[in-house]
């Protein structure tokens, strides 16, 4: 290549992934490392990588056990990929595996590797549970004493208390609250109803049972013990069920604003998702498709600790500008992808775009105007399919050059169809990527 | 102001002990009617040299309150090393005011250089402005942390304290001139502001922040023990809620500033409080309350210094 012009993109070759569980459902025994090898097998025996020396394989979880420090290697080592392939751990809370795909995409884009896996993976079924803290220490001050009298003074020190173990929560370190009591806030900041969150959620089941029915997800996954659908997807839901629910979070906001229910609310879930980057060259070496190209990516990040911003309006940053770098507006995508980490994520994040004073005074670019709904999550997002935190952006991503593969097919002597992926994550962050058809 | 004599303690000392001299002393007063109290502060000062940050205390504060493990001693921890110092002056015989009934109502801490961990310091601690209040005594006890061999204070606390009861006679009783609540205090009747935080203080709170301050003062160690002082549960220290809203606001509250706090109804264990972070030209203000009862727990800022 030569060095003195732009990087070439890297190409999106095709991807794999397992059906989403519910959290204590089908995969209630498996653990990230198994989710993750699934997965991964899946994708070599899909695109014959057996015995292959890749450039470097990206993956990752959110809640992760200390002895998978090294997983997504130890997932390589487990699969028919060359012993030779090197491996990587990234974690950036939901937004881990469009940080993944970013990370292998732009060392193809550079030049530095030819092709690549990016992979993310979650189990809260198999979540680590820790020991108290001051258990912790003392049994680490056991392991380095070196005298009976030290150690039994040691063990005499463990109270009962100490005992007791510790779960993860996803509530926020800083503030002790969780995402959806984070959310309720913005939702009523915001002033969504709870019809409107409800109406994205029967869409989002709607559209994924359509998108089985469609046969979209045959070349995007692989059955896993005894799950060949997401287990959250509920083709038969209604407006009226939906209505049925109550609010979960908010409810200590006041009388009668609580509109977050278990239904516009993503569930607790186990899965894992994995991508297959390349060169042009390298599919086109091995007679692989090449169904898009990763354009851009932006990641940003809001001051929701002194509520200056909600926890997880990210994209409402991370989205105009990085359409702004690349001279684009909504018009410009066929496709648009918003993570349902709730139905209400999606809304207050469209609501920002379009709104003008938010856009200048907070993100200090023009609004982006109204969202189109025709273009949005068209294959169902998190709210049917589930959200296993680390394997959602790579989720998004598969689908995702699949539809702009099949809409370039459909048309191919019309202009670019790209896409575009907004991912929010905890810690007030958000990862937004723009996919282009090959 | 008078001139104050200094003494020179030779180590900082022990906050268990200064409580077990104050709940004798209590008791010796239930049984012995004293004469007549004067109304009249001890004129000495209490300094002690050489005082070193205990690295693994340190670090047990830092995790506990959230602060960022650093060798900067967050401000909170500078008042816990100076604490037992201003209540060594409060345990005194000739202190006016019974220590053990004091309620902390207020505290203003000015951060005017970084503390380090390796800094050898100086503490000195003294009260001032002994004062009637409509519901009992106030008084403030001043605490002042320098580099040993500088002459600068780094820190500068004034923890106020009230003794509930009949003020002291000969007391001016020192109020706003138009007789409201002091200047930084909240509006009662205000609509409580967003949550930008809420905190799930386990029934252990005052123990673990009594393991990391060494403030051992039975009202906030268990419900039994708080009883005694007429109290129905645990409360939680004011510093501790205070300090925990101080590591929110994180490093916008930048490398020196001035940090106030006023405690209203105390944090019963075990509970929960909301937090709000406003922030403001220049600085971040603070509001704790009960989220069931909507009852304000403190209320405070952290500002740049003027």
């Amino acid at each position: 290549m030569p060095s003195n012009s732009s990087p070439r993109r890297a190409a999106v070759i095709g991807s794999n992934r397992i059906p989403f569980g519910k959290a204590g459902g089908a995969y209630a025994n498996a653990t990230n490392l198994d989710m993750l090898g699934a997965a991964l097998s899946g994708l070599v025996a899909r695109f014959q990588l057996q015995g292959e020396r890749l450039g470097d394989v990206a993956g990752g979880a959110v809640l992760k056990h200390s002895r998978d420090f090294n997983m997504t290697r130890e997932a390589v080592l487990g699969s028919a990929l060359s012993p030779q392939t090197p491996a990587f751990d990234v974690q950036r809370a939901c937004g881990t595996s469009l940080e993944t795909v970013t990370a292998i995409a732009n060392k193809i884009a550079l030049g530095q590797i030819d092709s690549g896996i990016a992979a993310g993976v979650d189990s809260t079924s198999d979540a680590p549970i820790v020991v108290s803290d001051r258990l912790r220490r003392t049994l680490i001050k056991l392991s380095r004493a070196k005298t009976l009298p030290d150690r039994l003074k040691l063990v005499a020190s463990i109270r009962p208390g100490d005992l007791a173990p510790v779960a993860p929560d996803v509530a926020e370190p800083r503030t002790g609250l969780s995402m959806g009591e984070h959310q309720a806030l913005t939702t009523l900041k915001w002033k969504i109803t709870r019809e409107a969150q409800d109406e994205i959620a029967l869409a989002s089941h709607k559209n994924l049972a359509q998108a089985y029915e469609d046969g979209l997800f045959d070349d995007l996954i692989t059955p896993y013990r005894g799950l060949v659908r997401d287990e959250s997807l509920r083709s038969d839901t209604s407006a009226e069920k939906l209505a049925k629910l109550k609010p979960v979070f908010g409810k200590g906001l006041g009388e009668g604003v609580a509109t977050m229910t278990a239904g516009n609310s993503t569930p607790l879930s186990d899965g894992a998702a994995t991508v297959l980057l390349g060169t042009d060259e390298w599919a086109a070496e091995r007679g692989l498709p090449v169904l898009a190209h990763v354009v851009d990516a932006e990641a940003a990040a809001v001051d929701f600790v002194r509520g200056e911003e909600g926890l997880l309006m990210g994209g409402a940053y991370a989205v105009p500008r990085l359409l702004h770098r690349n001279k684009l507006v909504l018009a410009d995508f066929d496709f648009i992808e918003i993570h349902e980490a709730f139905a209400s994520t999606v809304l207050t994040t469209t609501a920002a775009w379009a709104d003008e004073k938010f856009m200048v005074s907070k993100v200090g670019l023009p609004p982006l105007g109204r969202l189109n709904p025709a273009v949005l999550n068209v294959a169902g997002s998190s709210l049917a399919a589930g959200h296993p935190f680390g394997a959602t952006g790579a989720r998004i991503v598969g689908t995702l050059a699949t539809l702009l593969s099949r809409a370039k097919q459909s048309r191919p002597d019309g202009g670019p169809v790209r896409g575009l992926i907004s991912v929010c994550a905890a810690g007030g962050q958000a990862v937004a990527m723009i996919l282009e058809a090959a | 102001m008078s001139a104050r004599r200094e003494q020179i303690l030779p180590e900082v000392p022990s906050l268990t002990s200064l409580y077990g001299q104050a709940v004798a002393r209590s008791a010796r007063l239930m049984v012995r009617r004293p004469g007549p109290i004067v109304a009249r502060l001890p004129e000495i000062a209490y300094r002690v040299d050489d005082v070193r940050v205990d690295q693994s205390q340190l670090a047990a504060y830092q995790h506990l309150l959230g602060e960022a493990g650093t060798d900067t001693l967050p401000a909170g921890y500078v008042h816990v090393l100076g604490f037992p110092v201003a209540m060594a002056v409060m345990a005194r015989e000739d202190f006016p005011l019974p220590l053990m009934g004091m309620v902390h109502v207020a505290n203003h801490v000015e951060q005017r250089h970084p503390v380090h961990a390796q800094d050898v310091l100086t503490v000195r601690a003294w009260a001032q402005n002994l004062r009637a209040h409509r519901s009992g005594t106030q008084v403030d006890l001043v605490t002042e942390v320098g580099q040993a061999d500088g002459l600068d204070v780094l820190w500068r606390g004034v923890s106020t304290y009230l003794a509930k009861g009949k003020p002291l006679k000969g007391l001016a009783l020192v109020e706003a001139a138009d007789g409201s609540r002091p200047a930084g205090g909240r509006d009662p009747e205000a609509p409580l502001p967003a949550v930008t935080a809420n905190w799930k203080l386990g029934a252990s709170t005052g123990r673990r922040y009594a393991d990391v301050s060494g403030d051992r003062n039975p009202i906030h160690l268990t419900s039994l023990s708080a009883k005694l002082f007429g109290f129905s549960k645990a409360i939680a220290h004011g510093m501790y809620t205070a300090s925990r809203a101080l590591a929110a606001v994180g490093p916008a509250r930048g490398d020196t500033f001035a940090w106030d706090v006023e405690f209203a109804k105390p944090v019963l264990l075990p509970g929960q409080v909301a937090l709000n972070l406003t922030p403001t030209e220049g600085g971040t203000d603070y509001l704790g309350w009960d989220p069931r009862s909507g009852k304000v727990h403190f209320s405070g800022s952290v500002r740049p210094l003027p």
